[in-house]
């Protein structure tokens, strides 16, 4: 019955080829269709949506897109509630943190079903090979990309006589850089970087392991991450990190307002933002490792795009999802506005000016050393970064002892991994 | 029905001569026609209360993630609240807080309630502006305000340097986060100082005559007068301020975002089961935590309403 069923789509579809109807895909797919299109945002950004909407309906006279936008953290609760509705928009800006959590439960398209037609994937940097499947299906696409680095002052470095990042400095280096600023400057050599959770991740990676592993538990035993906390106790010991007091306070600034630290690390995309927060220089350099083969830098999805399981115009979805990260056009109204664009068309035809073209020539001068992405991170993936979060600074508070640290995380993480 | 409605106001005692019988009181058009006029309110109390609270209810017994069908699993939910660190944290934090901004909410309403009480030029005005911060008080941008009055180097800090109590910012120091928003909401006093100011015209003026006369002092006759007369004034604004702070929410979470930061001295009550249904999509642990926030708040409500026996009076109560 199936079978007879599939040859008579098939006939019908040559049919419509010979006929030269075919021109827009299946027949649901022709006359009139509305995308509904949710994205995160702010009013700039959406004044640069509407622009590619623009086009995009210029281009495709039978499509009609309405976009919707909230700030983050309120898009993903209007966007979980629309799904758990089952009232999903059609196609919706994803996060790598909650790919698999959509992924996971089924509400999403998967898109390799219109890949090669309306779908166009060739043009994507090559580290976003695989980007985005789950269990091999796709369901995303990225926007744009950035990778984690090394921000310092090189006034500072210099000042203190220390040389600035490069490629084979290791972990040993940065702490003996940090101290030497601190002590003959004044300035903090850096942020206490074992609050974030990137930073064990680059450290893991640099010794050929990961922060998850396949199955969605954590890719660490207790030990190793006492050994993580430990250099952090070590640094706050020695007073060479800017103090939790101080990074709790500025926030949402960084360590760059009032040029309180010489150096951090973070996405690279966040110099437009620290180079907002200051006027000194800040330059972009290789994440410190032990192992100078491997800097376990890699391009991460800064945005990605996916579709509703339950569109009723996958054909129109991937169409526009395709244009949006393909159009050159597009690459130029958005600039850097997305991140880095994700294709290399959109990053010729983006004009990046001042710190994004910083960004692109850094990403150009390690881009040999970025090595493949980590699968989408497990479910929970955010809520384990939430606790790792707090946990840390009630450490670097002195509140507790690095061994109940790393108790309690472990608990709260393999507790909300395993739901 | 119209004709209903019509027999309704008919049986006014304006329109009806007749002597009123029993039976003629009950005439099933009656009962309608006040139903009629009371739906609008009852369809909004079941489909936006009592519907959620049911829904809300049966979550709490289920594991339910948004997405996928709810699974029943008893009281799974609650038995492991009680194994939650982070759920005993922000009990400690919330019951901290609300033994903290009630009485000092309170002290601060009435004290200014009786300033207002007395005859004074403009007194309307100083009314109005004692008022202004709690209509303000749940935006955000007050929380953004507070915060940044907080830091370091800020405003309070150089305050406070200046009569040489160094305390650094408090909004990066645990110790004194939690103090920060005591004092926010102390800050927003007016509704509680707009109904002590109503309690206290209440009282009469010859008590503190006879009182004065009697040798009382002011201290004295605030509390032997002032406050036995306006008990039960206070014990209303107690209900309410206690119930209102134990869900405390907009400005913890702006000032400490979801995980209470700083080192989780700010993980209240809601902004965890916010984080618990809203980051990692276990609504049924969040309904269960909805739950035993309301019998909490019920507890100490019951609590509170056996103390009143012993300290509020009511006029006609014993005099």
């Amino acid at each position: 019955m199936k079978r007879f069923r599939t040859v008579l789509a098939t006939s019908a579809a040559l049919a419509l080829i010979a006929t030269g109807a075919a021109a827009c895909g299946n027949d649901s797919e022709s006359g009139p269709v509305t995308l509904r299109y949710s994205w995160w945002g702010n009013a700039d950004r959406a004044d640069l949506m509407q622009q590619a909407i623009d086009l995009f309906e210029d281009r495709n006279p039978d499509i009609t897109v309405t976009p919707s936008f909230q700030e983050y953290e309120a898009y993903w609760q209007k966007l979980t509630t629309e799904t758990a509705g089952g009232n999903m928009p059609d196609v919706i800006q994803m996060d790598f943190s909650y790919l698999r959590e959509y992924a996971d439960r089924g509400v999403l398209y998967d898109l390799d079903d219109q890949t090669g037609d309306a779908l166009v994937l060739d043009d994507l940097l090559a580290g976003f090979d695989g980007v985005g499947e789950v269990d091999d299906a796709r369901y995303a696409v990225p926007i744009g990309g950035n990778t984690w680095s090394m921000f310092y002052n090189p006034a500072l470095f210099t000042q203190a006589d220390v040389p600035a990042p490069q490629v084979g400095w290791t972990w040993a280096d940065y702490h003996a850089a940090m101290a030497a600023i601190k002590s003959t400057t004044g300035v903090y050599g850096g942020g206490n970087y074992t609050g974030v959770i990137y930073n064990l991740e680059a450290q893991l990676r640099q010794e050929g392991g990961a922060l998850f592993t396949e199955d969605g538990q954590l890719g660490f035993d207790q030990e190793r991450l006492a050994r993580f906390w430990q250099q952090g106790q070590d640094l706050i010991a020695q007073d060479v990190v800017l103090p939790v007091e101080t990074a709790v306070q500025i926030k949402p600034a960084s360590l760059w307002v009032d040029d309180l630290a010489a150096s951090d690390l973070g996405w690279d995309n966040f110099l437009v933002r620290y180079a907002g927060e200051t006027d000194t220089e800040i330059r972009l350099g290789p994440l410190p490792s032990d192992d100078p083969e491997r800097l376990g830098q890699y391009l991460k999805p800064a945005m990605l795009l996916s579709a509703s399981a339950r569109t009723e115009h996958p054909e129109a979805a991937a169409k526009l999802i395709s244009f949006m990260i393909n159009d050159p056009e597009v690459g130029r109204i958005f600039g850097g506005n997305r991140g880095l664009p994700a294709t290399n068309a959109q990053r010729e035809a983006a004009e990046l000016d001042g710190p994004l073209a910083d960004v692109a020539a850094y990403e150009e001068t390690i881009a040999d050393q970025l090595t493949q992405a980590p699968p989408a991170p497990p479910r929970g993936a955010g809520g384990v970064e939430a606790a790792f979060i707090r946990i840390s600074e009630e450490l670097h508070y002195g509140r507790i002892s690095v061994q109940q640290a790393v108790d309690q995380f472990f608990t709260e993480a393999e507790d909300i991994l395993q739901s | 029905m119209p004709t209903n409605a019509v027999t309704a106001t008919r049986t006014g005692p304006g329109f009806d001569e007749r002597p009123v019988t029993p039976s003629r009181r009950r005439r099933p058009g009656d009962g309608l026609a006040g139903y009629l006029f009371l739906s609008p309110w009852i369809v909004g109390m079941l489909l936006l209360t009592i519907g959620p609270m049911a829904a809300s209810l049966y979550l709490s017994f289920t594991d339910y993630n948004l997405f996928t069908t709810p699974e029943w699993i008893g009281i799974d939910n609650y038995r492991r609240l009680f194994d939650d660190s982070r759920w005993l944290r922000s009990v400690q934090v919330t019951g901290m807080y609300v033994l903290l901004a009630v009485p000092v909410k309170l002290a601060a309403a009435l004290a200014v309630a009786m300033l207002l009480n007395s005859q004074r030029r403009g007194q309307g005005i100083y009314r109005a502006a004692f008022y202004g911060p709690s209509l303000i008080g749940a935006s955000v941008s007050v929380a953004i305000v507070w915060k940044a009055l907080f830091s370091d180097d800020a405003a309070v800090d150089r305050l406070l340097s200046m009569v040489g109590i160094r305390t650094g910012g408090w909004v990066g120091n645990p110790d004194f986060s939690l103090l920060m928003l005591v004092l926010l909401a102390a800050w927003q006093f007016g509704a509680p100082m707009v109904i002590f100011l109503a309690g206290l015209k209440q009282v009469p003026r010859e008590l503190y005559e006879a009182a004065e006369v009697d040798g009382a002092g002011r201290w004295r006759r605030f509390w032997s007068v002032t406050v036995p007369m306006i008990s039960p004034v206070i014990f209303f604004n107690l209900l309410l301020e206690t119930i209102n702070s134990f869900q405390i929410f907009t400005s913890a979470y702006v000032i400490g975002g979801r995980n209470g930061s700083p080192a989780g001295s700010t993980l209240f009550y809601t902004v965890y089961l916010y984080d618990r249904g809203f980051t990692d999509f276990r609504m049924g642990y969040a309904s269960a935590m909805a739950w035993m926030l309301l019998l909490g708040v019920g507890l100490v409500t019951a609590m509170l309403f056996r103390t009143a026996r012993g300290w509020v009076h009511y006029s006609g109560d014993n005099r």
